[in-house]
């Protein structure tokens, strides 16, 4: 498998109108991608409720992360603010 | 009894008075952990919940590991990748290894990036010749950074990967062999993907070598659905429920397949019961893996 297919894949589970653009055709958007026959027959072949699936539960996933993450940032910002200045 | 038979009866015996069971660190969990360590052999840490935690929380830590025994959990290298990976993050994970001294450090047969796209979460990757090889390079420079094999994981997955050529448990084989690395057994995972393509999950045991399963995981799952007019379901591993009953039954096969002790962890991440009610969850648990334990006492 090449990294070219690896990066495909994940562009398909995290950019929703790719996504939507690659279930209308999927060989015509794999081809215009440059993937090879190999590639775009395989893809021809994808689960598609399993890939619609797994694009909504790692988007859920991102939002969760994104939350903790700004969470935290809100934390360490009120903790910075609450010292007490010598 | 004959000499063979007592021999391995006095192994089975021995391995299960040395199965450790646990629970996943979970600050909701904490004081609930922290007042019933006479009922958790072990506690597993998330490792990327550490890097950019406080010094308090690094120190809880540390106090917490001359406690209990500690396990790091690694759940975004992404070794399952053409990638290479990440030496900052190795870097990062071997430093917590060193600090917390756990028994063992695991990591999942997942790709989480590729180019420069962080994907979120687990995702399984094309299970082919290429990906093992990739894969087996990613665990032997892991192990090199942190100084010490990681025990790989089975994903759980919602679509099967596609340009695939062999099925998800000859996949995982063929990286334990290629990488040497043991296998962290999540059967729930094994559970989620039997009802998604279903196939037997007892052959998916069988399929795999018992010695070089060193740890297991339990968590729960929920079924969610296709949004579409067709309403396809499939299942999904959340570790927001309770343990289903399906899994303690794949761990008495567990059982009553390995001979070595085992550490068996409950991954809970939310919507946290009592912890009673995990710490009831751990002794279903310890029955089921000592009935398959029994079993073959019994059989010899």
């Amino acid at each position: 498998m090449r990294p070219e297919f690896e990066t495909f894949l994940a562009r398909l589970y995290t950019d929703a109108p790719l996504r939507a653009r690659f279930l209308a055709g999927p060989r015509e958007e794999a081809e215009r991608q440059g993937l090879t026959v190999e590639e775009c027959a395989a893809l021809e072949r994808i689960d598609r409720v399993g890939l619609e699936l797994s694009a909504r539960s790692f988007a859920h996933k991102r939002t969760l992360k994104a939350s903790r993450r700004a969470r935290s940032w809100w934390k360490s910002v009120r903790a910075a603010l609450g010292r007490p200045r010598h | 009894m004959a000499e063979a038979a007592v021999a391995a009866e006095v192994d089975v015996a021995d391995a299960a008075v040395r199965d450790r069971f646990g629970l996943t660190w979970q600050p909701a969990l904490a004081a609930g952990i922290l007042a019933n360590l006479d009922r958790i052999d072990v506690v597993e840490v998330i490792a990327e919940e550490q890097f950019g935690a406080s010094s308090r929380a690094t120190r809880a830590l540390e106090t917490l590991a001359h406690q209990v025994p500690l396990l790091v959990h690694g759940v975004a290298l992404g070794p399952a990748s053409t990638s290479p990976v990440d030496v900052r993050r190795l870097d990062r994970l071997a430093r917590l290894v060193e600090r917390l001294d756990p028994a063992f450090w695991s990591e999942h047969l997942a790709c989480v990036r590729a180019g420069d796209i962080e994907i979120g979460h687990l995702a399984a990757t094309p299970r082919t010749s290429a990906t093992i090889d990739a894969t087996a390079a990613n665990l032997s420079r892991a192990a090199a950074i942190v100084g010490s094999m990681p025990m790989v994981e089975n994903i759980a997955t919602l679509m099967d990967p596609p340009a695939s050529d062999r099925s998800e448990v000859e996949w995982v084989s063929s990286v334990m062999t290629a990488s040497g690395c043991d296998l962290l057994l999540d059967l729930h995972n094994v559970h989620a993907n039997s009802l998604n393509f279903d196939f037997d999950q007892v052959e998916y045991l069988d399929r795999l070598d018992p010695e070089r399963i060193g740890a297991i995981h339990i968590a729960g799952g929920c079924w969610i659905e296709s949004p579409d007019e067709r309403r396809e379901r499939r299942y999904l591993d959340d570790h927001l429920h309770d343990v289903p009953d399906p899994v303690y039954d794949l761990l008495v096969e567990v059982g009553a397949r390995v001979r070595r002790p085992l550490t068996v962890l409950l991954e809970r991440d939310g919507r946290f019961p009592p912890v009673r009610h995990l710490l009831w969850q751990l002794d279903r648990a310890r029955a089921a893996l000592a009935e398959g334990r029994r079993r073959v006492s019994n059989e010899t």
